[in-house]
């Protein structure tokens, strides 16, 4: 898996990110009150501390993108692929 | 940067790191007879803009110069020294090729630079893997600067900073934007993949944390300006210790003394 065709496929679906971000704004700004509250904590921000919002806001996104489509788990890679 | 030099005018000066030439189009032949271009990157060189001054382009890297010491009357380098990687050693090289009496104009992009961006990504990071490596490029710190200054040798220091905050829909368009402007990320070290979902969630971090009323998120970008002098006898030197012929406890006397003073 490499080249230029998924290097652009790649590309080209981030450049969607923007849109269908702007769908779950309530998801993403639970998130990110999530992750201040953790990191301004006594404690240092650990994995998964805001798992339920991210899960959320990842589903929401899905949604956004529809079925059937690839959304966005792992390899890639902004913005070499 | 924009160039007041209309007290002088430099004969040969050199543009450390011109890039496509953005410094020549704001010169003109009053300020500098003839300018040598210098970057790293041949395609930047030969993309260059025109100017109205003669130029010559010179692949070159800004740790090995290419010059003979005291040659030149003016080095200017304009948001480009955030790329070298040993700078102090860039500055040893400026100073070296700078005649006496020559000046070092430079700015470049300072600590607070991007640091949306970074703390964006590094808290996504911690959150979502466990860990972060470093995205966004090392900036020097100001106090640094000065420091890196003096110790290549230069005179008469003046370092002063200046923020811009450019406002933008989202993370995303400030990497695309980066990217447009060449400055994607130069680290060694840094992991070469950001996945996805870590992106996602830098992005809504971004904008929870900073964003603007409007929905927007600012970019910060800092800049460092600094000016350095290479030594000659002619320039104005600070006085000798014990040369004072008024004390510092007088000041509440100004008023008498500067009267006494024009008698």
């Amino acid at each position: 898996m490499s080249g230029r065709g998924v290097w652009l496929r790649a590309r080209a679906r981030l450049r969607r990110f923007p849109a269908l971000l702007g769908g779950c704004g309530e998801q993403a700004a639970a998130y990110g009150r999530c992750v201040a509250a953790a990191a301004a904590g006594p404690a240092e921000l650990r994995r998964d501390a805001c798992l339920e919002e991210f899960r959320a806001l990842r589903d929401c996104f899905a949604r956004a993108v529809g079925p059937g489509a690839r959304s966005g788990v792992g390899g890639c890679a902004f913005p070499r692929c | 940067m924009v160039l007041n030099l209309s007290f002088r005018t430099f004969p040969l000066a050199l543009d450390v790191g011109s890039g496509r030439g953005y410094i020549a189009q704001h010169l003109n032949k009053e300020t500098v007879e003839k300018l040598i271009q210098a970057d790293i990157a041949e395609n930047a060189l030969k993309n260059a803009v025109e100017s109205e001054i003669p130029t010559v382009r010179v692949v070159a890297d800004e740790e090995f110069l290419p010059f003979k010491e005291d040659t030149f009357d003016l080095v200017v380098s304009s948001l480009s020294l955030h790329w070298v990687n040993d700078l102090p050693r860039a500055f040893k090289e400026i100073h070296r090729v700078l005649k006496p009496d020559g000046v070092f104009i430079g700015a470049m992009f300072g600590g607070d630079t991007l640091y949306e961006l970074r703390c964006s990504l590094q808290l996504a990071e911690l959150e979502r893997e466990g860990g972060f490596s470093p995205h966004v490029s090392p900036f020097t710190a100001v106090s640094d600067l000065g420091h890196l200054l003096s110790r290549a040798g230069f005179n008469t220091l003046t370092v002063d900073t200046d923020e811009i905050q450019v406002n933008y829909p989202g993370l995303f368009e400030v990497m695309e934007d980066l990217q447009g402007m060449g400055e994607s990320n130069c680290s060694w070290n840094r992991k070469p993949l950001l996945h996805r979902e870590t992106m996602l969630a830098a992005a809504a971090i971004y904008q929870e944390m900073y964003g603007n009323s409007d929905g927007s998120v600012p970019a910060t970008f800092q800049i460092y300006y600094m000016i350095g002098w290479k030594f000659h006898e002619s320039q104005a030197r600070p006085a000798q210790r014990g040369s004072a012929t008024v004390s510092f406890g007088d000041l509440a006397k100004i008023n008498g003394l500067i009267s006494r003073g024009k008698k």
